[in-house]
């Protein structure tokens, strides 16, 4: 099997590595470099616990080849929180009780944090609808739509202050 | 966000006299946010190798042959075993007997036959996880087909046996209440309804797939097994018969775990297979399902098939209610098969209700699906789904309201306890609060009137009630023994204070998302009045925790709540006999307040718990007789089950012309009692509510007629999403148990009892005008537009 | 599963179309897919590796080429067995499946086949059957197969393998349907159609 040697940017950290060709980005994140935030829920594109931010775009790392990924930024959970303080959207998760085993919720914080970029205050329908592709089998979502509501109010207090 | 929403508060902005009951978030999140955690599938052991199993794609065949010559000699392959390697007992038992059980074989690797489509063939162990699907690719089994059969009523009638053991492919026949008493009671009935239903099977769906990692050390003969597990003691009891490996020198840890829903209690193949072949090649073996493994093999919940009937007198009140029911088990005996679907469902038919006389059988029936057992709720949605399915059929005879056909018959609150015609006895309830308050809630008469108008225009609404009850933590042990229980039912817990006044609690229960290191360090702070902070919890580690049953059947607060409440006061009686000997007064003059030791009537004589910590470490000046230290431990076994109650209700509306159904409303009253952590209950009540409408919309197993799974994905098994679910407005009344100290009842299933029956019931008040009286879930938009039009659109 | 379906070729006889039928080098060739198709005496005892190997750098002609005597004395026989290697694409997964047929009935102008297949971790078992029916412009080749699958590839399911079936036949009847075209352009067909008739 073809191996390949690629660089992968991840959480700001430049690692270098090889991989066969099959090899999926979620194995090498999680398998080659130790990054088991993001979990495998089916590795089928359904449940969206794989879910990363590559060149800042929210991707299922079970849906994109290692070696596809040669070169780019990726962001993990663990790269959610800067210097000890929780991203909002930890927050919001924390407060609103948006999580219950966690299996699901590092990929949920990565796709809705795509989402608050695109749409900075969606509404309840919007949210479930970028939801969509992330599955949570515990909460029945609710709490993690107030989270995810929760984190673009503070998000949006925190720009207003800016100005 | 609804209004009636709990609001969550930090810990350090309460009060360490108001922890208990306050809705604290939980100390469980910064890891799980943070990707801190630890999974089964994080675990990375050195020279570590990876398995992977071989499954029939038969439902039913005949093993004539395995070559495992091409797998043996690829590159990375390590080993491959089958049947004939195994050299221990390798048979999966089962947990639970009945009189009539036939039991039959379970072996972890089948040796002659297969008898679900993923059952387990041979295992490959490779240096690497994609090597190892590889070799067992290369696998060749040769087979002969046999006919499979999927439903229990054709198991029993028509196909062909698939255990010698079992003849016609019954595993048992069971009843519970009084079949004359019953008799009687429906030929003196003026008015009857009834009903045939099927309740589908369901797979249960945790986000993680299953998995265990093992690792032996062949010098001191311990293995260690890390693995998704509810019951870390209860797998190592039965997995140390199943790979004949001492207790003792057998460690079963739970590292974090993604969800279980009961799929996690039953002990499988896999886990044994992993923890063997550990033993085999002294190297550490990670396996991990992949999704399409746990469609296959995962024990799966419901599966039946029931004729039920329901008697009224003239005037609507309920005289008789009779049950017969075909529960599929599928392939083999899972771990508690043999108790869902009869203690834990027959026992619960009289509902909310007083009914005089009950009469249910039922006959558990091998097909060739994979082991059926506990899902969420386990037994009791299925009686509550009957139960109130053929209540919504009697109103509807009678012509009554449904809410006020309800209200007539429940068992009234001056009746506690209150013994049903099927055997337990209720703990307490108050039925007509929820009721009163979903109506409330809903603004039941200005529903009504709005249903009218829109039948008017053409537009169908619906409202649906469900009256559940369930019972959780089942108890006492000696009586689950009567029933055929092969192992006890109380809780095990371990309070430690550490010398300088922190404090270790240790509980046999193994949480999985439910926030039991929150909510137990709630219980343990407010025991010992302490502050919250200075609470530990540690769960699921056999080396840890002397003794445990688990996390199943809503029984952890009732049960392990209790047992940590038991081992705090044994050591705040301990606490108070040195603290009494060191402020020189008699035990007997001693009070506890928050945490303070002082005699009474004199507040400044006074020791906090704390300090007497110190003092029991030190030794120093310790009453006579009494051993230095401070710890407690105890078995807590209740006298009884609790039994938490609610009323859900859903609105709906349908479009005739595509059979779609929408959600209006989605309201939730439940009382479970005491309520440790509002938070932690409202977001069990939304997970459960949002698995029980998953069921009765979306959700199925479904087979061809060879066995072979046609929804083995989640592109086909349909588990909600985010825009299937409704917003839930969520109310509680509280009825404390009196059966335990906290006087809580349980929360975890209560949901999905309580949803199916409430959507159902929902659809069919809508469909009303077009003479529909009952649709098998799941409801897909199409089942449900054939039902309008097979009756011929609106008569 | 069943399928069923009428495929129609424009300008040709139910002889011609019988004897392109009748092939089993054209069909192998016209079955996507299919690395070969030979005749087995015992259908239970089948070694494919063997037969992969045996089997010729280069076909005998074929039609348009071949002359009909040769199809005929080659032509799949009632009763007989025919073992062949089929690798389809289903989804994302391709299985390579070692099939073996056996030719339940034929007599002209219908023949019923069944079979079974099996790969690594998928599985089939079919039976099939065909008519030909002259009409005004042609021929309507009317098919039908019910098979049952198993293992992967039935999991995922109608969804999928229906599609996979349609493409397989559809472009399995084009195939032959050029190669009777070109037939039909050779001129002498009306000495093909009676040569046909006559073997018949
Ligand atoms: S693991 Fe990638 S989407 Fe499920
Ligand atoms: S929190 Fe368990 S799957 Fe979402």
């Amino acid at each position: 099997m073809a191996e390949h040697e690629i660089t992968l940017t991840v959480n700001g950290t430049d690692h270098e590595l090889t991989v066969e060709s099959r090899e999926l980005l979620v194995h090498a994140l999680r398998e080659e470099l130790g990054y088991t935030g993001l979990n495998v829920g089916c590795e089928s594109t359904m449940c969206g616990a794989c879910t990363v931010h590559l060149d800042g775009d929210a991707v299922k790392s079970c849906t994109v080849l290692a070696a596809q990924a040669d070169g780019q930024e990726v962001t993990t959970v663990e790269g959610l929180a800067e210097g000890g303080e929780f991203h909002p959207i930890q927050e919001g998760f924390q407060e609103e009780h948006g999580l219950q085993c966690g299996y699901c919720t590092p990929g949920m914080m990565m796709t809705a944090t795509q989402l608050l970029e695109e749409n900075p205050d969606p509404n309840d329908e919007e949210i479930r609808d970028a939801l969509e592709g992330n599955l949570c089998r515990c909460t029945g979502y609710q709490n993690i739509v107030n989270a995810v509501e929760n984190a673009a109010e503070k998000m949006g207090a925190s720009t207003q202050g800016d100005d | 966000m609804t209004e009636m929403s709990v609001e969550s508060v930090d810990p350090d902005d309460v009060d360490a006299a108001d922890i208990l009951g306050s809705a604290i978030e939980r100390r469980e999140d910064p890891a799980l946010l943070t990707g801190d955690a630890e999974y089964t599938d994080d675990i990375q052991l050195p020279q570590m190798t990876h398995m992977a199993v071989k499954r029939s794609q038969h439902a039913h065949a005949t093993i004539e042959g395995i070559d495992t010559s091409a797998a043996e000699a690829m590159d990375d392959v390590v080993a491959v075993y089958t049947a004939e390697d195994i050299d221990v007992p390798g048979n999966l038992p089962t947990g639970w007997l009945l009189d009539t059980l036939n039991q039959v074989d379970h072996p972890i690797l089948a040796d002659d036959r297969v008898r679900y489509q993923g059952d387990a063939i041979a295992v490959v162990i490779a240096e690497e996880r994609y090597a190892a699907h590889d070799a067992v690719d290369a696998i060749d089994v040769d087979c002969e087909r046999l006919e499979a059969v999927t439903s229990p009523r054709e198991a029993l009638d028509t196909a062909p046996d698939l255990h010698d053991d079992a003849p016609g492919n019954t595993a048992f026949e069971w009843e519970i209440g009084d079949a004359e008493k019953t008799s009687a009671a429906f030929e003196s009935a003026s008015h009857t309804a009834s009903i045939d239903l099927e309740n589908q099977l369901i797979i249960p769906n945790a986000m993680e797939p299953r998995a265990a990692v093992a690792d032996y050390n062949p010098s001191t003969e311990e293995l260690e097994v890390a693995m998704t597990t509810q019951n870390p003691h209860l797998h190592r009891l039965l997995m140390s018969g199943v790979i004949d490996h001492p207790e003792h020198k057998l460690q079963i840890r739970a590292p974090d775990v993604g969800g279980g829903f009961g799929s996690k209690i039953h002990h499988y193949a896999d886990e044994a297979l992993a923890a063997w072949t550990a033993k085999q090649v002294e190297r550490p073996v990670k396996w991990v399902a992949t999704r399409t493994e746990t469609y296959l093999t995962d024990a799966q919940g419901r599966g039946h098939e029931t004729h039920g009937e329901i008697a009224m007198d003239d005037d609507g009140t309920i005289v008789g209610l009779k049950v017969e029911t075909e529960a599929n088990l599928g392939a083999y005996l899972s771990t508690f098969a043999p108790a869902v679907p009869t203690y834990l469902y027959g026992t619960l038919l009289s509902g909310q209700y007083d009914i005089p006389a009950i009469h249910c059988e039922v006959t558990g029936a091998f097909t060739n699906v994979p082991p059926v057992d506990a899902y969420r709720g386990a037994g009791r949605p299925e009686a509550s789904y009957v139960v109130e399915r053929l209540i919504h059929l009697a109103a509807k005879k009678m012509e009554m309201d449904p809410a006020e056909f309800r209200r007539q018959n429940f068992v009234p609150d001056d009746a506690f306890p209150y013994e049903t015609q099927v055997a337990v006895a209720y703990d307490s309830g108050e039925y007509e609060k929820t009721l009163d308050r979903a109506l409330e809630m809903l603004d039941y008469e200005d529903f009504r009137e709005r249903q009218r108008e829109a039948r008017e225009e053409g537009r169908y609404l619906g409202v649906g009630f469900s009256a559940y009850i369930e019972a959780c933590g089942l108890a006492p042990s000696e009586l689950a023994g009567q029933l055929g229980a092969q192992a006890g039912l109380w809780e095990s817990s371990l309070v430690r204070f550490q010398p300088s006044g922190t404090v270790t609690a240790y509980c046999g229960t193994s949480g999985h998302g439910q926030g039991h290191d929150t909510t137990y360090a709630q219980i343990v702070a407010n025991e010992l009045g302490i502050d919250y902070e200075d609470v530990d919890v540690v769960e699921g580690d056999t080396d840890e925790i002397p003794q445990g049953m688990g996390t199943y059947g809503s029984r952890s607060a009732a049960v392990g709540g209790s047992a940590l409440v038991k081992s705090s006061q044994k050591v705040v009686e301990k606490a108070r006999s040195i603290a009494a000997h060191q402020l020189e007064a008699s035990e007997a003059d001693i009070d506890f307040e928050n945490g303070e030791f002082h005699v009474t009537g004199a507040p400044d004589r006074s020791m906090h718990i704390t300090e007497v910590a110190e003092q029991a470490y030190l030794a120093h000046n310790m009453p006579d007789e009494t051993e230095p230290g401070l710890e407690a431990t105890s078995f807590y076994d209740p006298d009884n089950f609790v039994f938490p109650f609610g009323m859900h209700a859903a609105i709906v509306e349908i479009d005739p012309d595509t059979g779609e159904i929408e959600f209006e409303r989605y309201v939730a009253v439940d009382d479970v009692g005491n309520q440790i952590n509002p938070k932690i209950v409202e977001g069990q009540i939304h997970g459960g509510v949002a698995q029980g409408i998953g069921q009765a919309l979306y959700e199925a197993a479904e087979y061809d007629e060879n066995g072979q799974l046609l929804t083995g994905s989640m592109q086909d098994y349909a588990v909600p999403k985010a825009e299937h679910i409704p917003e839930m407005e969520t109310d509680s009344t509280v009825t404390p148990s009196p059966h335990n100290p906290l006087g809580v009842k349980g929360v975890g299933e209560a949901g999905t009892i309580a949803a199916p029956q409430a959507v159902v019931n929902a659809v069919v008040d809508a469909l009303e005008p077009f003479g529909v009286d009952h649709i098998d879930m799941p409801l897909k938009d199409e089942k449900v537009w054939r039902a309008i039009h097979e009756n011929g659109g609106e008569n | 599963m069943e399928f069923e379906g009428t495929f129609t070729i424009e300008e040709v006889s139910t002889e011609e179309v019988w004897l392109a039928l009748s092939d089993p080098f054209l069909i192998k060739q016209c079955l996507p897919g299919c690395q070969f198709l030979t005749r087995v005496e015992d259908p239970d005892d089948v070694d494919f590796e063997a037969l992969g190997e045996q089997e010729p750098d280069e076909d005998p002609p074929t039609l348009p080429e071949a002359a009909p005597e040769d199809i005929s004395d080659r032509a799949f026989e009632e009763g007989g067995h025919y073992a062949a290697l089929m690798q389809i694409g289903v989804g994302s997964v391709k299985p390579t499946f070692r099939t073996v047929v056996t030719i339940d009935e034929r007599e002209f102008p219908a023949m019923n086949a069944s079979g079974e297949g099996s790969a690594t971790d998928s599985s089939f078992e079919m039976s099939s059957g065909m008519t030909l029916v002259e009409t005004d412009g042609g021929v309507d080749i009317e098919w039908e197969a019910e098979a049952d699958v198993f293992g992967k590839i039935a999991q995922m399911g109608q969804r999928v393998i229906s599609p996979v079936a349609n493409r397989v036949v559809s472009r399995f009847f084009g195939s032959v349907e050029d190669r009777l075209t070109e037939v039909a352009k050779e001129d002498d067909s009306e000495g093909l159609r009676d040569r046909v008739r006559n073997l018949l």
